[in-house]
């Protein structure tokens, strides 16, 4: 459970390993904390250093913003229920997902249509056969919404630091595609390996090198992955008339 | 009565009659020119003259005709004014008591006469009777137009005659009308209208005249009251300064604008510009400051309702704390288009190690606590506050004046989670007093709880329309909450919706969703942070996660009045005036047998009043939807009247009572107006002390029984006439003519 500001702010990164085994003691306060579940999908879950990086984005949310979240985010499968029971989950992989089951795509399509957000995280962007097997799912399961570009206006890249373009462990292309229901950006398409550029060791280390630069990239990546978190807690609220002035004058700045 | 008379056969034509005639005539003259001319005898031509008039009487066969019938006393239908304006003085007597002077004189005069003594005021005339005149709701206007439309469209016997009595301040025709209209007004009934004016001075008299608007009257958009001011009777005006206040729940009046009248020629015109920045029924009272000897105070001020709607509902969304619980709820506010949102969430403590060098990296704007709380607060139609903690986000300041907001009609509603209620320092504060519920003291009770339950729905949540379209998707169910805020017993008057099945607030069960009015404005505390869970959850996903939207819109409509979510639709039967018995109506839907109970307080008086007001009550049954309660004689000003039907959330009506209102505006009146009437159409005109020289119109005969008889058979007329003729024949042949 997570309390006050000033007692998650003392969560030392080295307790990752631990918390993430337990199982979160969901209380008041926590029940719409930011809980990025890694969606399993015909039976294949992700595995290795990347199933740490749901616990260190929780971690790094919490400890640069006052939104709270899970620390031992916990899997959920696309034909279960409890995919319904909140509004976001990561699905991340390296290889081919496979053809859905229709209790998948039915699972997926409800999760979209009652408004969820689900990122797409291609763990190896250079070969690209999971986004790629992904894109062809999702055109299965919403035929009426294929994949667009997403602006460099989008609220995502403003939607706490502001960020040029996405950046992962690796730096991929500098757009993302997404699938746009209504005027919410509803599935994210990365193609820059998020949970790569998070993931860290028992002993608090990151798991793996960020490509082609190293620290300025990885804390690029942690904004980006902080963007995300907040634009699924917030939606388009940066978006909002008050905040543009500020924002078009804080752009300014930082060109 | 009998009369007797003589006639011709049936079927003899009036052409026929005629023609007849000029041959006679014809015939008569060449007689006379030949008795002249030829000294013809005088036997010669008078048997002429008789065969003449035997061939007539064997043509039109002449008949006597005996009647039976009656003189009837023809109708006059005296037209009484019953505006109220007739209150006023006319001397030292109303113009109502002159009027019924006046009628009693007309009725003694026209003895010669059926009188039939009808009121006019608004619409069709209604039969006057003296003796119920008091019972009867007076009417504001003086429709005279009206009035005779109905009577020229009205079956039945017309009258000989219309006798009008007013004071001649009509509505319709009124003091521009142009001849031709005076004249149209007896031209529907063809008769002639007759006046009797029951005052000819003015008072002395300082009034508004006249009250319009330019605009809608919509929440925080500028609206311009057009005055008229009006000054007469010799009394000295000048200049006269006007305010212009809106009269506010358990609140002094506040002050809308104000100006000044300066009167040339005894009138003045001026516009007040003001906003009204709450949405729903308004009362503005209008107030001129009379100068002394004025005699009418009643006109003085005009209390005014207004209807005030929203182009959209302008909300302002705080949280102290981005969730999922947040998230729902900006998206639903979002996707509605009739809402203005404007939001502000906490993204970032003092405490966060946000990694950047300087703030530029960051989107973040700081939280403009100061300037949204004081300069814009009023344009809000309502505040969400969100699990924000009061004190460490500089609130706590602008706690009084939030809850001076809700008391002026401005909506509140606190959500739940860690830093609501208790937790976010607003236990003792201003603020928690305006909330249905009682926070504990921080001592004395935690400020959270931490075990799960559902929500448990009472009664009241039952009954409420605003909770309708979340039973109608899930029933009794509710999610599963994870924890609870600790709110005290409810605040009087206050309904609680949902309750803790386990945790207590004093006596009764805990409050987790509870409504009240505070002032002119309502709160809503919500005790818990996961009402999000109405659409991510399997229970949620059963309604397709409608039922999270079915309660925002139902909470959110009830804060904002919106008709549909209220208990009762509740209006007055009629207009309201001070003195004179009024009466709500209420309409609820159906359902079960309840008690209601009505309390009724009066706006704009500071501070509570010296004792709570005495609820009426009544029983509507089962199968009763609408019922009528008298709320007795009301004094002037402006009231609230708040109906409790059984455990639904209280409705709440606000509503005016006038002692002079717009009938009383222009206290002059105006004889010569009746006595152009009179001119046009042929009637005549009098003062009030000469009712009893009015003249009666003549009797009309009824025929009852006509009796037609030849005086001879057919066939003796033709024989007399063809012995006329041959007798003058052989005269005419002895006299050598032929």
């Amino acid at each position: 459970m997570l309390g006050k500001k000033a007692s998650r702010r003392h969560v030392v990164l080295s307790g990752l390993a631990a918390l993430a085994g337990t199982r979160a003691a969901h209380a008041f306060g926590d029940v719409g904390a930011f809980n990025p579940r890694v969606v399993v999908a015909g039976g294949k879950r992700l595995s290795g250093p990347r199933s740490t990086g749901p616990a260190s984005w929780s971690m790094e949310l919490v400890n640069r913003t006052s939104a709270p979240a899970r620390l031992a985010p916990r899997e959920v499968s696309l034909d279960r229920p409890e995919l319904c029971n909140e509004p976001f989950a990561i699905w991340a992989g390296d290889a081919d997902v496979g053809s859905l089951s229709v209790a998948e795509r039915r699972g997926l399509a409800k999760f979209i249509r009652l408004g969820g957000v689900l990122v797409v995280d291609d763990s190896d962007p250079a070969q690209g056969s999971f986004g790629r097997s992904v894109r062809r799912e999702l055109l299965r399961v919403l035929p009426e919404s294929p994949p667009v570009r997403l602006d460099p206006s989008h609220v995502v890249y403003k939607t706490f630091y502001i960020v040029e373009r996405p950046v992962g462990r690796v730096l991929g292309p500098p757009t993302i595609d997404a699938i746009v229901r209504g005027k919410n950006a509803q599935v994210l398409l990365l193609s820059h390996d998020l949970l790569g550029a998070l993931a860290r060791s028992d002993e608090g280390s990151y798991s793996l090198p960020t490509e082609p630069s190293g620290y300025d990239q990885r804390q690029q990546a942690m904004r980006f992955a902080v963007n995300i978190a907040m634009y699924v807690l917030c939606s388009d609220y940066k978006d909002d008339q008050v905040h543009a002035p500020f924002l078009m004058r804080r752009r300014a700045q930082a060109r | 009565m009998i009369e007797r008379g003589f006639g011709v056969a049936e079927g003899v034509s009036t052409a026929l009659t005629w023609s007849l005639g000029v041959l006679l005539a014809a015939w008569l003259l060449l007689l006379v020119l030949e008795a002249r001319s030829r000294k013809v005898s005088a036997w010669l031509t008078a048997s002429g003259v008789l065969t003449a008039l035997l061939v007539a009487a064997a043509i039109l066969r002449p008949t006597r005709v005996t009647s039976r019938g009656a003189d009837l006393f023809p109708k006059v239908v005296v037209l009484l004014d019953r505006s109220w304006r007739l209150d006023l003085k006319a001397g030292e007597q109303t113009r109502e008591q002159v009027a019924l002077d006046a009628l009693h004189a007309l009725q003694k005069q026209l003895k010669q006469a059926r009188v039939e003594v009808l009121g006019f005021g608004e619409g069709p005339p209604a039969p006057f009777v003296e003796a119920e005149a008091g019972a009867v709701e007076r009417p504001t206007d003086s429709d005279l137009t009206a009035s005779l439309r109905a009577l020229s469209a009205a079956p039945g016997e017309r009258p000989k005659a219309l006798v009008v009595v007013s004071d001649g301040r009509l509505t319709s025709p009124n003091e521009a009308a142009t001849a031709e209209t005076l004249k149209e007004l007896g031209s529907r009934l063809g008769v002639p209208i007759h006046t009797v004016s029951v005052a000819s001075s003015a008072p002395p008299d300082a009034s508004i005249r006249k009250v319009g608007t330019t605009g809608a009257a919509v929440a925080h958009q500028k609206l311009a009251l057009e005055l008229s001011v009006g000054c007469s009777g010799g009394l000295s005006c000048d200049e006269l300064p006007i305010t212009v206040e809106e009269l506010l729940h358990g609140e002094p009046p506040a002050p809308l604008a104000q100006g000044v009248a300066k009167v040339r020629d005894g009138v003045a015109t001026l516009e007040l510009p003001f906003t009204l920045d709450r949405a729903g029924r308004r009362l503005v009272r209008v107030r001129l400051d009379a100068p002394e000897g004025d005699k009418v105070p009643e006109n003085n001020q005009r209390l005014l309702t207004f209807d005030v709607t929203r182009e959209r509902v302008r909300l302002l969304h705080v949280a102290g704390r981005p969730t999922y619980d947040v998230r729902a709820l900006r998206m639903w506010l979002k996707a509605d288009e009739s809402i203005d949102l404007i939001a502000f969430f906490i993204l970032r403590t003092n405490s966060d190690a946000t990694q950047v060098s300087d703030d530029s990296e960051l989107a973040l704007i700081p939280f403009p606590v100061d300037e949204l709380f004081t300069e814009h607060l009023p344009s809000f139609d309502a505040v969400i506050l969100q699990d924000i903690d009061a004190v460490e986000y500089k609130l706590e300041r602008h706690l009084p004046a939030l809850a001076r907001y809700v008391r002026a009609g401005g909506g509140l509603i606190m959500v739940g989670g860690p830093s609501a209620f208790m937790g976010g320092g607003y236990a003792g504060s201003p603020l928690g007093e305006v909330l249905p519920v009682t926070l504990p003291d921080r001592d004395s009770a935690p400020p959270i709880d931490m075990a799960s339950f559902e929500p448990r729905i009472t009664p009241a949540g039952r009954a409420a329309p605003a909770l309708r379209g979340v039973r109608e998707l899930l029933g009794e169910r509710l999610p599963q909450m994870l924890g609870s805020n600790t709110l005290g017993p409810l605040r009087p008057g206050a309904i609680a919706l949902w309750e803790h099945p386990d945790r207590r607030a004093g006596r009764d069960a805990m409050p987790m969703l509870a409504l009240g009015d505070s002032g002119d404005g309502r709160a809503i505390a919500l005790g818990v942070d996961g009402t999000h869970l109405l659409q991510w959850s399997e229970l949620g996903e059963r309604s397709a996660g409608r039922a999270y939207g079915a309660l925002w819109e139902g909470l959110v409509g009830w804060l904002m009045r919106d008709p549909r979510y209220e208990s009762a639709r509740l209006e007055l039967t009629h207009e309201c005036r001070a003195g004179a018995p009024a009466s709500l109506v209420i309409t609820r839907l159906p359902g079960a047998a309840v008690d209601v109970k009505v309390t009724l307080e009066r706006l704009g008086d500071a501070g509570a009043p010296p004792a709570p007001p005495k609820p009426l009550q009544l029983r509507m049954e089962g199968d009763v939807e609408t019922a009528t309660l008298p709320l007795g004689a009301l004094s002037e000003g402006g009231y609230t009247a708040t109906v409790h039907i059984g455990s639904s959330p209280a409705a709440r009506f606000d509503f005016a009572c006038e002692s002079g209102g717009p009938a009383f505006a222009d206290s002059r009146p105006d004889p010569s107006l009746l006595e152009r009437i009179s001119q046009q159409t042929g009637g005549v005109s009098l003062k009030a002390s000469e009712a009893s020289s009015l003249k009666a119109p003549p009797p009309t005969h009824v025929e009852s029984q006509r009796v037609v008889a030849p005086l001879l058979p057919a066939w003796i007329w033709a024989l007399l006439a063809a012995s006329g003729i041959g007798a003058h024949w052989y005269a005419r042949r002895r006299a050598g003519l032929i």
